[in-house]
């Protein structure tokens, strides 16, 4: 139940922020939504429903992106695992150590594509792009990250059963 | 056991995922597949998600007006003086008089060739520069349509679904158009960068061409017709090493705020 109502709530917000938000001019500001629902699905429900959450958000976000086939639920599914395998050694006991562990995460996500792109295909040419937007999009999914961790803790005590 | 599971599935996707990433045929297909399936379901929910852009749009337009209305008037004061003396410039706009008849008298020859398109959405990702519009292949648009405004050309379509087409911009790092500076003999390569600002390669240093040229496509690289405006020469660098120049370019057309755009049938 949990799961369902925060992949939907990801898919809502990813919609909106491909249609809705790109009035913005400013290109910097694209945070990666799909990943503090990722992370707080994995860390806090388990894997199980860490990894339907993650398929959904992952095909969603390739849907609505001009990214290759396969990379971008490449990378967020290593995400996950790695979340997974790291589940022990995250401590969040704040919506600002989560929104820490969200930025870290765009920045690995970012890193894992560059080396997605130059090992399988070579390519280099958007190597430097994605560098060069990964520190803002990490902060600023970080930024985001507290609101989302806030509005689903809220969700959980509101209308759910705090686990 | 049932987190094990769960591990596993998640390494069979990750599996599957690389293999379609590096265009290994079965299972390229199978994921298109899918992914294209996954895609038609959500094309309608964008489609009723751009409804409110339209009021988010003007009331953030609004602000922005407001708060800049008094800086704007001093421009504008500026501009005046300065559009008093462009005015003399009539070569310059019976230049772009027929740049844009060409344009018009394309779209008049070919109305059914021309498909009009809604912007609904925009790439998720800022590492790619794409722009989702609500036709799609029930409109009978296919893929390496080239799309285009008014002013000039906006990219090409990359993925086609039934209810939606992505549109690759010309300023993407995949994006390459085949141009020619107007009036002149001087061809190349426009290239996106990932920024506002392209990329114009291949140019010898010793070809004509100075800051303020405009460039138009040349029709041959097989996807953009000729004579369409692509943007503008804004820096010449010569003075780098190797036998080409360094070329800046800004397009016409600004693609953070495009609402409409049409697709050129081929």
């Amino acid at each position: 139940m949990k799961v369902a109502i925060y992949t939907f709530l990801g898919l809502l917000l990813l919609l909106a922020e491909s249609s809705l938000l790109s009035f913005i001019p400013v290109e910097i500001f694209k945070p990666d939504l799909g990943i503090p629902l990722v992370i707080y699905t994995t860390l806090f429900l388990g894997p199980q429903a860490g990894i339907i959450a993650t398929l959904f958000i992952g095909f969603m976000q390739e849907g609505l992106s001009a990214a290759p086939h396969g990379s971008i639920l490449f990378v967020k599914i290593a995400v996950f695992l790695i979340a997974t395998f790291l589940k022990k050694k995250l401590y969040i006991d704040s919506k600002f150590s989560f929104a820490f562990v969200c930025s870290g995460f765009v920045v690995l996500e970012s890193l894992l594509y560059i080396t997605l792109s130059l090992l399988a295909k070579g390519e280099t040419r958007n190597a430097l792009n994605i560098l060069f937007y990964t520190i803002p999009n990490a902060v600023f999914t970080g930024f985001i990250g507290i609101f989302i961790f806030s509005f689903i803790e809220y969700l959980n005590v509101r209308y759910l059963d705090r686990e | 056991m049932r987190n094990s599971i769960a591990i596993i599935v998640a390494i069979l996707i990750l599996i599957t995922s690389f293999l379609a990433f590096t265009n290994t045929p079965i299972f390229v297909r199978g994921y298109s597949a899918v992914k294209s399936g996954f895609s038609e379901t959500i094309g309608p929910m964008l489609k009723l998600m751009a409804k409110p852009m339209d009021l988010v749009s003007s009331v953030f337009d609004s602000y922005a007006n407001l708060v800049g209305a008094k800086k704007e008037n001093a421009e504008l004061k500026k501009k005046l003086d300065s559009l008093l003396l462009e005015n003399q410039k009539i070569s310059d706009l019976e230049r772009e008089n027929r740049r844009l008849r060409t344009l018009l008298n394309f779209v008049e020859k070919n109305p059914k060739s021309v498909i009009g398109a809604r912007v609904v959405g925009e790439d998720l990702k800022n590492w790619y520069k794409c722009i989702i519009i609500d036709k799609g292949s029930a409109s009978n648009i296919k893929e390496k349509m080239p799309v285009v405004t008014p002013r000039g050309i906006v990219g090409q379509t990359v993925e086609v679904d039934r209810w939606h087409a992505k549109v690759m911009v010309i300023n993407d790092t995949n994006s390459s158009v085949d141009v020619s500076a107007e009036g002149k003999d001087t061809r190349g390569l426009l290239e996106g960068t990932g920024q506002e600002v392209l990329k114009l390669k291949y140019v010898l240093k010793n070809d004509d061409i100075e800051i303020g040229d405009k460039l138009l496509t040349s029709g041959k690289d097989g996807i953009y017709p000729k004579g369409l405006p692509a943007g503008i020469v804004i820096t010449v660098n010569r003075n780098k090493p190797g036998i080409f120049a360094d070329i800046d370019i800004m397009p016409f057309s600004n693609f953070k705020h495009l609402e409409e755009v049409l697709v050129i049938k081929r």
